[in-house]
Parts: structure tokens; C-alpha cells; sequence
């Protein structure tokens, strides 16, 4: 009798368990969400990487509201500082066709820019709209921080605002897609930015960092070089450098470090140099020569009075006409 | 009933016991396991300049007997920064590690690396000479 008792006690336990796990796993019934009334809006920022002073910053700004309570009236985009000129709204809504190819409709008059604030007036009747906005750059806002303010009217008077950032802007600057070539423009002046040939190069000699070269020796591998004027002459043979010209720097080499700003049709492009590496960089006991550059080398080099810090990339060379085309971003450290 | 209980509890109890008392694979201050192996040589030697890409002009030459590493490298290599990379024989351990660049300047004191074998009884130094292509 003790025995049955037992068993009917766990026996009831057990029912009870699988009748909490049957209710437990019971499924909710499914409500369709309801649209708000209010007018609505969403910003995202397309463009990835640094900031840099002179590009762009891309949003895509989109604003909607019930079509039974009105319609878009206005958008506006106020930022912190003021956008440089090219600094625009687009005032057409894009859409995604089936082939991938985003097509735009347009939908206001063209925007107007005026100080910090860009505004597109809508001028067809539509309740929602993806608009998207380009903030250039501005030298002003070079080291600080942008914030912009997206807002949107609607007919029936109503305003809604979403603000992005604040986006730091890099301390650094670039500078693409010069050329250098064997004996003619092979002196590169990482404070002007600019490659000189040799009469030029005279004339800003106290800027001179860096010479350009290519030598196709048939024993050793010299290929594309970037040496500073004071290099061991080995490093520089047949070079005969402009008068004045005799600054030494700090090189580093490496390979593959294929910066997306610097390179942006390369295959593994991913890679984006920011501030913080030019500032962490340590190039102590680095030498005044790198040789033996071919495309996709770079080179991460120190001015000798230390106030440039920069990344020389070698986005194509030529060996038949010993000449290449390189991309630098650059930091200023004093 | 009880008494079978009692015995495969107690077998369960000792085979527990065992099992937590047995020894474990001894290691080395690194946390590398010491085996038996006496093999202690470098098999393969590589220099890799900041880039990465190998400097080596052909294949380092080896020598276990004289325990020296000879190998020469692109004119223009940057000797004060560059990657030494070892394959040695297997369980052994290079003294002292290495970290990071290494300065191979001192082309007149050839740097030195210490292999010890798999049972770390066996320490072998090589000597690393570096030259440079003309």
C-alpha cells in the first residue's frame, strides 16, 4: 500500500511537469504591428573609414508619414561646422531596381545650401522619402568633431529630427595618384605634398624628403626605390641630386597594406589608415633607403625634422619606363 | 541486492580515485610538454624583412655539425630589422625566443640562438651569420 502511494505521488509530479512544459511552449498569436501616425525617420552614414578633410561623408536620411495624414514637405541637414563647396542633398529617392542599379526618382527642387544648413523642398506629392546627403569635408573642421541634424516637415505640420555623429575628423591629409619617373619627377616633398624634377626640386630643396628612382641591375634586386638625399650613395647610383638638396628620413617597408583610401579599386582594399597609426608609429633605428618597391609595396617614412609622419602606397609601376604612380596619406606631428 | 550496490560503488569510487591520481605529461617553465625526443637541430632558417617578404638571396645554409646558420640577403636589406624564423627538429624549443625585429647589424659578432631537444637535456647554439649581396 506504501508502495502505490509512492508511485502515485511521482506519478501526479510527472503530469504535472509535462502539462508546464505543454503550456510553456504554447505559441502567442501574432498581432500585425500597427503603423504609427506620427511622421517617422531613420539616418545611417553609407561612407566607411577616416574622415578626411577634402572627401566625403554620405548619409542616407529617410522620413515618412501615413499618406491619409499628409504629405513630405521639407528636409533639411544642419551641420556642425559647414560643409565645404560640393556639399549637397540629392533630391531624388533612390530605389533598387531587379539589376541592382539604384535608380533615382526625383522628387524636390535640387538643394540649397546655405551656411550649415542644406534643405531640399519636396515638390511631389509622396509620404516617404530615402534622400541622401553628401557633407564635404571642410579644412575648418580638420581635428574636431561633426555632428548633423537631419529633419523633416510634413504637410500637416509636423517635424521630426534625428541628429549622427559626432564623427571625428582625422588630423590627416592625402594626396593621390602622383606620378614619379626615372629622372625627371623623382623628388617628392612630403611637406609640399608634391613630386618636383631636379630644377624645381633646387628650388624647394629644404623640402626635398625623398628620391625616386628605379634601376634594373641584372645581380641584385633594386626594382622602384624611394631613398632619402642622404643616403649612402649605393642607394642612389647615378643620381645627382640638386643643389641643396640633403635631407634624410626615416623608411619603413612593407607589403600588401593596401589602404582603401589610397587604393580604392584593389581587390583586398578593406584596410583603412587612421590617425592613430601614424601616432603609434615608431620608425626608431629605421633606415633613410627602401629598395626593391614593386605594386602594392609601400612605404611608412618620417620627415628628419619629425613633424610628418606619412604612408607612401605604390598603386602601379612601370619597369619598362622605370615610373610609378603612388598615393600618400600624410600626418602632421608639430 | 544491497551488497551488489555496495561493490560497484566502491569499484566506481576506486576507478575515480585512479583515474584523478594519475600523473600528468610533464612541461617545461613555457607550459611545453617534455617528451623523450633527443632530436635537437634547426632544419629550416628564414629572414623576413619588415615587409615580411623573404630577403634571403637562396636557400640558408644549414651546417649541424658546426651548429652555424650561413645566409646572405638582398643588397640594400635593412639588417637591423628583420624576422629570423626557425623550423626545428620536432619537441624542441628555441632560447631565447623571439619576439620581434632583430638586429642583425653586428655582422662581426654573429647572433646566437640555443635549440634544446624535446627531453630539454640537449642544448645545441647556432650562430647566425648574415651577408649581404654585393
Amino acid at each position: 500500500m506504501q508502495y502505490i502511494s509512492k508511485y502515485t505521488g511521482f506519478a501526479s509530479l510527472l503530469m504535472a511537469l509535462l502539462s508546464l512544459s505543454t503550456s510553456s511552449c504554447k505559441k502567442d498569436s501574432y498581432a500585425l504591428p500597427v503603423a504609427s501616425d506620427k511622421l517617422q525617420n531613420q539616418a545611417i552614414k553609407r561612407t566607411l573609414g577616416p574622415n578626411i578633410v577634402g572627401q566625403q561623408i554620405e548619409f542616407a536620411y529617410a522620413m515618412a508619414i501615413l499618406p491619409s495624414k499628409g504629405k513630405l514637405a521639407s528636409c533639411t541637414a544642419e551641420a556642425s561646422i559647414a560643409g565645404a563647396p560640393g556639399t549637397y542633398m540629392e533630391n531624388r529617392s533612390f530605389h533598387t531596381e531587379q539589376t541592382g542599379a539604384d535608380v533615382g526618382d526625383t522628387v524636390g527642387l535640387p538643394s540649397v545650401t546655405n551656411g550649415t544648413t542644406t534643405t531640399v523642398t519636396y515638390t511631389v506629392d509622396t509620404s516617404a522619402a530615402t534622400l541622401r546627403y553628401y557633407y564635404v569635408i571642410p579644412e575648418a573642421a580638420r581635428g574636431k568633431t561633426v555632428t548633423i541634424k537631419f529633419t523633416a516637415t510634413s504637410s500637416d505640420g509636423e517635424s521630426i529630427s534625428t541628429t549622427m555623429g559626432p564623427y571625428t575628423i582625422a588630423q590627416m591629409d592625402m594626396k593621390l595618384n602622383m606620378k614619379v619617373s626615372n629622372d625627371n619627377m623623382m623628388y617628392i616633398s612630403i611637406a609640399d605634398s608634391t613630386v618636383y624634377n631636379a630644377a624645381d626640386a633646387a628650388t624647394h630643396a629644404a623640402s626635398i624628403d625623398l628620391v625616386y628612382l628605379y634601376r634594373n641591375r641584372p645581380n641584385s634586386a633594386f626594382n622602384h626605390a624611394l631613398v632619402a638625399p642622404a643616403a649612402d650613395t649605393q642607394y642612389l647610383p647615378d643620381v645627382t641630386l640638386p643643389t641643396g638638396v640633403n635631407r634624410t628620413a626615416k623608411l619603413r617597408k612593407t607589403f600588401n597594406l593596401q589602404d582603401h583610401n589610397l587604393a580604392p579599386n584593389e581587390q583586398y582594399g578593406g584596410i583603412f589608415i587612421d590617425d592613430i597609426d601614424f601616432q603609434q608609429l615608431d620608425l626608431t633605428g629605421s633606415p633613410n633607403y627602401a629598395i626593391n618597391l614593386k605594386q602594392d609595396a609601400g612605404v611608412w617614412v618620417e620627415t628628419a625634422d619629425g613633424k610628418y609622419r606619412a604612408y607612401i602606397f605604390f598603386n602601379s609601376v612601370s619597369n619598362s619606363s622605370g615610373s610609378a604612380v603612388i598615393s600618400m596619406k600624410r600626418y602632421t606631428l608639430k | 541486492m544491497k551488497k551488489n550496490i555496495t561493490i560497484a560503488l566502491a569499484i566506481l569510487m576506486a576507478a575515480v580515485t585512479w583515474a584523478s591520481c594519475k600523473k600528468d605529461a610533464p612541461v617545461d617553465e613555457d607550459g611545453l610538454l617534455i617528451t623523450t625526443r633527443r632530436d635537437c637541430y634547426v632544419s629550416n632558417f628564414e629572414l623576413l624583412g619588415t615587409d615580411f617578404v623573404s630577403v634571403r638571396v637562396g636557400s640558408a645554409d644549414i651546417d649541424t655539425t658546426q651548429q652555424t646558420i650561413k645566409v646572405t640577403v638582398q643588397f640594400g636589406t635593412d639588417l637591423k630589422n628583420l624576422y629570423p624564423q626557425f623550423t626545428l627538429a620536432q619537441d624542441c624549443k628555441l632560447d631565447p625566443k623571439i619576439t620581434g625585429l632583430t638586429d642583425f647589424s653586428d655582422t662581426l659578432n654573429p647572433r646566437k640562438w640555443t635549440v634544446i631537444s624535446g627531453d630539454r637535456n640537449i642544448r645545441k647554439p647556432y650562430s647566425v651569420i648574415v651577408s649581404v649581396q654585393p
